[in-house]
C-alpha cells in the first residue's frame, strides 16, 4: 500500500515536473557523481547568481536530488514525509504551479543523486541538462569495482543525453570520469590538477587560512584563495567557474 | 554504580548517562533502507564512507569548523574509540595528558590504556567550575603531550567561556601541545537571558551574548594542527547503542589516527553511519525538542534540590544533563561517615533505591559530591526525588519546604 502510493506520487510528480518544464524552458546544469555534487552546485550558484541575479538562478534545496527529490526541487515544494495528507497538499501546489506559476527561474542548477544503476534514467525523463557536470566517481567501500562500474553505466547515460549545442564538464583527475569523453556528443571540457585539463589548478598551497592557487583557463591565469580546506573545494571552483565563463 | 543498581529490584537510576528518549524514526528508517538496499553488509572505506564524511563536512561548515572530509574526518565508533586511538597514536609511554578535575570517567582509563599518564587540573568550583589556566600552565612538563577535555564538562555541565578556551590554545602553541576537544553535549546547551547560568567569569566581564554561546576551539584555524574535534551522536540524537561518532583533524594528525582506527575496528558500524547521515540531515527538529525536554527536567531536578537544601548545595548547569552537587559536611558524616561521596551513592542506592554517581569517579575534586541525570523521565526524577526526600527525613532531618 505504502509503496503503491510512493509509485502515485512519482508518477504525478514527474509528470508535472516534466509540464513546468516545458512550459518555462529554463537553462539546466545538471551536477553529478560519487561526492562533492553539494558543493560544485553551491559555488555555481553563487557565481551564476552574481552574472545573473538572484532570482534568476535556483539550485535544489538540503537533498532533494531523487526521483522524488528533484521534482520537488524543481517544483519549489517541500517533501510530505511521512504523511500521506501532507503529499495530497504538496500534490495540489504541484499542480496549481505546473499548470498556472508565472515566475519560473530562467537557470536551474540541479544535482542528480545517483547510488545504483536504474538511479539516472527517471531522473533524465524528468530534465534534459544542457550543461553536465561529473564531479567523480568513488567508492564507499573496500572493493567495490564493481558498482563502480555500474554508476559508470548511469554517468554515460548522463553524459549522452547533453545535446551537440550542450557542454560536459569532466574532472581529469578521475580516470573514469576522464574516460566519459568518447561517448559525449556536446561539447566536453577538462578540469583538475594534472597538466592535461583545460582548466587546470596550479600551485596549490595550503596554509592555516585555507588554500591557494592559480586557476588556469583559456590562456588566462587568476589567483585564487578559498578559505577551506580540501582539494575538492578547488576542484568545484573550478567547475563552477568554467560553468560561469561558458554560458 | 550501574551494575550494582541493576542488582536491585525497582531501583530508580540517575547514575547513567543516558537520554530517555529513542532514536528518532526519521534516524532509524534511514537505517532500515539502507540494510534493505544492501549497503550495510560491508565493510566501509577506513574512514567511513564518503557519504558520511562529506555530509559530517557540511555541517561543520555550518558551525564554522572547517575540515577536508576526503583527509580530516574519520568516523569512529562511539567518541571513546576517537579518543583511545587519538591517544595511541599521540603518546608515548609515560607521556603525560592533562584533564580537568572533575571530568567524565573514562578519560583516564583511555589514558591509561595508550600507555599515558592522566594528570588531573582541579577546576575552579566556587567560579561554576571554570578553568583554571595557571593550574594548568604549572602542571606542564616536559612530558606533557595534550589536554583533553569535554566542552560542554561532563560531569559539571560547565560551559567552558571563549576566554578560557584562547588562552588554553594559547598555552597548547606556547608547549607544543595537542588539544582534544569533546564535544559530545554541545547541543545541549541553555542560555538564558540573565540569571545565575552564565560562569562566573563571563558574567563579571560583562561579555555580549555572542560570547556566552558554546565556542568551539575547532573553530580556531591557528590551532588546526593541533587540534582534534570530537563528537558523538550518542547524546545529542537518543543513539548510545549505535556507537558511532566522528573525529577531524590535521590531515597529518588524521593519518597517524587512522592506522590505529583501522587496527581496532577497522570502520565503524556501516549501518550507524547510514543512521548518522540521517541524524545530520533530518533529526534537526528532534535535538531541539530533546534540548527544550532537558531545560524544562533541569529547572524541574533544580526546584527538587532546593527542596533538598540542607543535603545539598548545588549549582545550576548550563549544559548536558548533568546536575552536580556537593553533599553538604553534617550530611555526610551522617550517612557515610568514612566512606565520602562513595559510601553515600551506596546507601542512597540500598536505602532509597535510588542510583546516583559518587563524585570521587569524575576525580579527586569530585569528592564529597554526587551526580545526577536529569536525560531520564519526569516520572523517573520525580520518583527518585520522592525516595530521596523520604530517605534523608529518616536520617532525622527536616526538608526545607522554602
Amino acid at each position: 500500500m505504502k509503496n503503491l502510493f510512493k509509485k502515485i506520487i512519482q508518477y504525478y510528480l514527474k509528470l508535472l515536473t516534466r509540464l513546468i518544464l516545458w512550459r518555462h524552458k529554463p537553462y539546466i546544469i545538471a551536477v553529478s557523481g560519487s561526492t562533492n555534487k553539494t558543493t560544485v552546485k553551491d559555488y555555481i550558484l553563487k557565481f551564476l547568481r552574481e552574472k545573473y541575479g538572484e532570482k534568476e538562478v535556483r539550485g535544489n534545496p538540503k537533498s532533494y536530488n531523487t526521483e522524488i527529490g528533484l521534482p520537488l526541487a524543481i517544483l519549489y515544494l517541500d517533501s510530505g514525509e511521512s504523511s500521506a495528507v501532507k503529499w495530497l497538499k504538496v500534490l495540489l501546489q504541484a499542480k496549481m504551479r505546473a499548470l498556472f506559476g508565472r515566475k519560473f527561474p530562467k537557470k536551474l542548477v540541479l544535482e542528480l543523486g545517483v547510488e545504483e544503476r536504474g538511479d539516472m534514467k527517471p531522473l533524465l525523463e524528468m530534465v534534459r541538462p544542457n550543461v553536465a557536470i561529473i564531479t567523480n566517481i568513488e567508492g564507499s567501500y573496500t572493493y567495490s569495482n564493481s558498482s563502480l562500474e555500474q554508476i559508470f553505466g548511469e554517468m554515460k547515460l548522463l553524459t549522452e543525453s547533453v545535446p551537440e549545442d550542450g557542454y560536459i564538464l569532466l574532472s581529469s583527475d578521475d580516470e573514469r570520469v576522464k574516460s566519459l569523453a568518447k561517448f559525449a556528443k556536446a561539447k566536453v571540457i577538462t578540469y583538475g590538477f594534472g597538466e592535461e585539463a583545460d582548466a587546470r589548478a596550479e600551485d596549490f598551497r595550503a596554509d592555516a587560512h585555507g588554500q591557494t592557487f592559480n586557476f588556469v583557463f583559456q590562456d588566462k591565469k587568476e589567483a585564487v584563495r578559498i578559505k577551506k580546506y580540501g582539494r575538492h573545494f578547488i576542484l568545484a571552483w573550478m567547475a563552477a567557474k568554467v560553468t560561469k565563463s561558458i554560458i | 554504580m550501574e551494575l550494582r543498581a541493576s542488582r536491585i529490584p525497582g531501583v530508580i537510576s540517575l547514575a547513567q548517562g543516558v537520554p530517555s528518549f529513542d532514536t528518532p524514526d526519521a534516524i532509524k528508517n534511514a537505517a532500515i533502507e539502507a540494510i534493505q538496499k544492501g549497503k550495510v553488509a560491508k565493510y566501509s572505506l577506513a574512514p567511513g564512507t564518503l557519504e558520511f564524511r562529506e555530509t559530517i563536512a557540511q555541517h561543520l561548515e555550518r558551525e564554522n569548523k572547517f575540515f577536508d572530509f576526503e583527509n580530516e574526518i574519520i568516523a569512529t565508533a562511539g567518541s571513546i574509540e576517537a579518543i583511545t586511538a587519538t591517544l595511541l597514536a599521540i603518546l608515548e609511554p609515560g607521556d603525560e595528558v592533562l584533564i580537568p578535575d572533575p571530568t567524565y570517567t573514562s578519560y583516564q582509563p583511555a589514558i591509561k590504556v595508550a600507555r599515558g599518564v592522566p594528570v588531573f587540573v582541579s577546576l575552579d568550583e566556587e567560579n561554576h567550575w571554570a578553568l583554571d589556566i595557571e593550574k594548568f600552565e604549572k602542571l606542564i612538563t616536559p612530558r606533557t603531550k595534550a589536554f583533553l577535555f569535554c566542552n560542554p564538562n561532563n560531569p559539571t555541565g560547565t560551559v567552558f567561556s571563549r576566554n578560557q578556551l584562547h588562552a588554553l590554545a594559547q598555552l597548547a602553541i606556547k608547549h607544543n601541545l595537542y588539544i582534544m576537544s569533546d564535544e559530545v553535549y554541545k547541543d545541549f546547551v541553555y542560555f538564558e537571558n540573565q540569571g545565575s547560568t552564565f560562569p562566573l567569569s563571563d558574567k563579571s566581564s560583562n561579555s555580549s551574548r555572542s560570547n556566552l554561546q558554546l565556542y568551539s576551539l575547532a573553530e580556531l584555524r591557528g590551532i588546526r594542527d593541533r587540534l582534534i574535534y570530537i563528537f558523538s551522536f550518542s547524546k545529542a540524537y537518543a543513539m548510545t547503542g549505535w556507537r558511532i561518532a566522528f573525529l577531524a583533524t590535521h590531515q597529518e594528525l588524521a593519518k597517524k589516527i587512522l592506522a590505529v582506527h583501522d587496527a581496532l575496528v577497522t570502520c565503524a558500524p556501516v549501518v550507524s553511519q547510514y543512521a548518522g547521515m540521517a541524524a545530520l540531515e533530518l533529526a534537526n527538529e528532534d535535538v531541539l525538542r530533546f534540548k527544550e525536554y532537558f531545560q524544562k527536567r533541569r529547572d524541574f531536578t533544580c526546584k527538587r534540590l532546593d527542596k533538598l537544601n540542607h543535603v545539598f548545595k548545588y549549582q545550576k548547569p548550563n549544559s548536558s544533563y548533568f546536575v552536580f552537587p556537593r553533599i553538604k559536611e553534617e550530611m555526610l558524616r551522617k550517612i557515610a561517615p568514612n566512606g565520602g561521596s562513595r559510601q553515600f551513592a551506596i546507601e542512597l542506592l540500598k536505602k532509597a533505591k535510588v542510583a546516583t554517581v559518587p563524585g570521587s569517579a569524575f576525580g579527586p575534586s569530585g569528592e564529597n559530591h554526587v551526580r545526577m541525570c536529569f536525560g531520564r523521565s519526569e516520572e523517573d526524577i520525580n520518583t527518585a526525588f520522592d525516595r530521596m526526600e523520604k530517605f534523608f527525613n529518616e536520617q532525622g532531618t527536616k526538608i526545607n519546604n522554602q
